[in-house]
């Protein structure tokens, strides 16, 4: 048995033992994925296809360095610069080096929001992008890198270590065919090295029967800066865990999300944030809109260690329901060990404002104007932060281009994106 | 212009007007004034339109036409502007590009061509000049962090710009200091012409000595009381409210 074969097995023996998660666990008690996940567990990825019929080229007026997945598999992608340097995860285990293997596959049981489908990745996981950006190095352009599901399971998992002072943004898209029902489960793991700066956007627009579950990573060392974005529009079901932990001092990280769910679809964010080490500064900003039976839960975790002094948090999570058959639930949960420390933390549940909605018409916006204008500007304080620009715009056009007045609602938008 | 007849209005099960006769005609300024829950706001909130009011008896007819079968915006389509008592704040909306909307979607209604970018921005920065509003506020969000002379200043800019056949100042004078109301008071004078109607709500005389009245009323118990000239409200300023209350027999 190679080495690979072996972290394999331990990967499968570990999902066995934990199985999907169920809503006896703690932080699965809103949602319940046993049956919706159940035809996709034993679906072998099927081979990459050499056709790439269907896949869309989204976000063409975006300068970035390109790479697509589909079904898991890297089909295509752009050379990146010097300083950086990119394998296929499938590539990596073919060359099978045992130190590097296993810590490409290991599954840690004791990770922040571990739960038997992580181990299941570890174990399925056919490709992925395994990234090295050297010290020092800024790359210029993001890396865009598309998810395509076309049928059955994929199990992506990208493994990014960034060097001393590198920079990288990573752009992760994920859309999948409207006919076709299906399983994302990503993992994508983030090592900032000290004064590294790494941007995350993950945009979810897979079709309506699609389950998608993503788990972000992140392990920063000294004075580096994490910003993620995490925005949830798609699937039926959706799960995103971002495990953050600031590992030594004056490291930063912005959580920030918006879901903007209609019809039946589910959304959760479970985000941990572990303070390790003094001076660290987290932010969160997450908010949802949620209409006709949606659902969603936010559940944010911060928790600081004794040694991180001077430790700065402030998590806000605010929805705006648009039904009265739409339901979110919300829960900070605040664990510290130390007195010297300012952590901050808000939710609010709520229905547009009705003295704003008066307010508006009572300067010429028609009633339905005014309700467009107050979700989109809602909604829009989350993607003010996205870079760059035109994916941005992109986002805003995917949230709210369907609206019969989106031109003219975004034109009055403060930071106007110009959507639509 | 607008003629209000035996008005009756209910707000949550309660009686707040109780047969107001009120007629505004082109080019007066009217004065509302009286003591406090007398049912001033409940008037200017009627006829601009806010939800949660019930007419539960009488009309409003405005320029011959049944008010209240209008919408909130259709009333400003047609040319009423309500100046808030408490302008709210409304983060990520752009004041500028909010007022903007608000000026085509009323041209549209007019059958009028929108105005351009340029041509907007021009009549912006002539009407921010009348009311000496920092044209840095412009760019900000809807009252967004505004102090409460700012907010109200900001409101009377709004009306500027929107150029009202009929305007309504809901207590603009509370909460401004000497130099905001003088400031306002200029600013609402400035728009005072033979076409134009207003009608302002104020609990105290203070704002009149800058704006002077064409008409008092004295609005109490949910009726007017007594109707007279600018000198009605020096009268309520040395004597208060009460006597006008016993004249009335209440």
């Amino acid at each position: 048995m190679s080495a690979i074969d072996r972290l394999r097995a331990q990967a499968e023996a570990v999902f066995a033992r934990h199985g999907v998660p169920a809503p006896r666990l703690e932080h699965w008690k809103y949602t319940d994925i046993r049956r919706v996940v159940a035809p996709f567990i034993d679906h072998a990825s099927p081979a990459a296809s050499a056709e790439q019929g269907g896949v869309p080229n989204p976000l063409r007026d975006l300068d970035a360095y390109r790479v697509t997945f589909v079904d898991g598999r890297l089909v295509d992608g752009d050379t990146l610069p010097d300083g950086v340097r990119v394998r296929s995860l499938a590539a990596v285990l073919a060359e099978a080096r045992g130190e590097e293997a296993s810590r490409l596959l290991a599954v840690d049981e004791r990770a922040p929001l571990f739960n038997g489908l992580v181990a299941l990745n570890a174990a399925r996981a056919c490709d992925g992008l395994v990234i090295d950006v050297a010290d020092g190095v800024c790359v210029q352009k993001p890396l865009y890198v598309l998810h395509w599901g076309a049928v059955g399971a994929a199990h992506p998992r990208h493994w990014i270590r960034l060097g001393r002072h590198a920079e990288l943004t990573l752009i992760e898209h994920y859309l999948s065919d409207q006919e076709q029902a299906g399983l994302t489960n990503g993992v994508t793991r983030l090592e900032l090295g000290a004064g590294a700066h790494a941007r995350h956007v993950r945009l979810q627009q897979e079709a309506r029967r699609r389950v998608h579950i993503g788990r972000l990573e992140a392990r920063q060392a000294r004075a580096s800066s994490l910003v993620s974005h995490s925005i949830a529009l798609g699937g039926a079901w959706s799960r995103v865990d971002i495990a953050c932990t600031l590992a030594d001092e004056a490291a930063r990280c912005r959580l920030d999300g918006l879901y903007l769910l209609a019809g039946r679809q589910h959304a959760d964010h479970h985000t941990e944030i572990e303070h390790g080490a003094p001076f660290g500064v987290s932010r969160e900003m997450y908010r949802g809109v949620l209409d006709g039976r949606a659902r969603a839960v936010f559940n944010g975790r911060i928790v600081v260690r004794e040694g991180a002094v001077k430790t700065d948090s402030a998590q806000r999570n605010a929805n705006l329901l648009l039904s009265d058959r739409a339901e979110v639930d919300t829960k900070p949960e605040l664990e510290i060990y130390n007195d010297d420390v300012q952590c901050a933390h808000g939710a609010t549940v709520g229905q547009l404002d009705a003295q704003q909605l008066f307010y508006l018409r009572a300067r010429g916006l028609s009633e339905e104007q005014a309700r467009q204008l107050l979700t989109f500007a809602f909604a829009d304080e989350v993607l003010a932060g996205i870079k760059p620009p035109e994916v941005r715009r992109y986002v805003e056009r995917a949230a709210f281009g369907k609206l019969p007045q989106a031109g003219d609602i975004a034109s009055m938008l403060q930071q106007a994106g110009g959507a639509a | 212009m607008l003629k209000i007849e035996n008005l009756h209005v209910r707000v949550e099960d309660k009686d707040i007007l109780k047969g107001i006769n009120l007629e505004v005609r082109a080019g007066e300024v009217h004065a509302i004034m009286g003591p406090n829950g007398s049912g001033k706001s409940t008037l200017s909130n009627v006829i601009a339109g806010r939800p949660g009011y019930t007419v539960t008896e009488g009309r409003i007819l405005y320029q011959g036409r049944d008010l209240l079968r209008l919408t909130p915006e259709e009333r400003v389509w047609e040319g009423i502007f309500l100046a808030f008592q408490y302008p709210v704040e409304i983060p990520g909306v752009n004041n500028t590009y909010l007022l903007k909307a608000g000026v085509n979607a009323r041209r549209r209604h007019q059958g009028l061509p929108e105005l351009d970018a340029m041509d907007f921005m021009r009549l912006v920065r002539e009407k921010a000049k009348l009311v000496e509003l920092d044209p840095s506020f412009l760019a900000r969000g809807v009252n967004e962090g505004f102090s409460g002379g700012e907010k109200k200043r900001n409101e009377i800019f709004q009306m500027a710009v929107l150029e009202p056949t009929l305007a309504l100042l809901d207590e603009t004078d509370s909460g401004l200091d000497i130099d905001a109301l003088r400031i306002v008071a200029h600013g609402v004078n400035q728009l005072r012409s033979p076409e134009r109607a207003m009608v302002l709500v104020t609990h105290y005389q203070r704002l009149l000595d800058y704006i002077e009245p064409d008409v008092v009323h004295v609005l109490a118990d949910g009726r007017i009381l007594k109707t007279g000239d600018a000198a009605l409200a020096k009268e309520l300023e040395t004597r208060g409210y009460d006597w006008v209350r016993k004249e009335a027999g209440i």
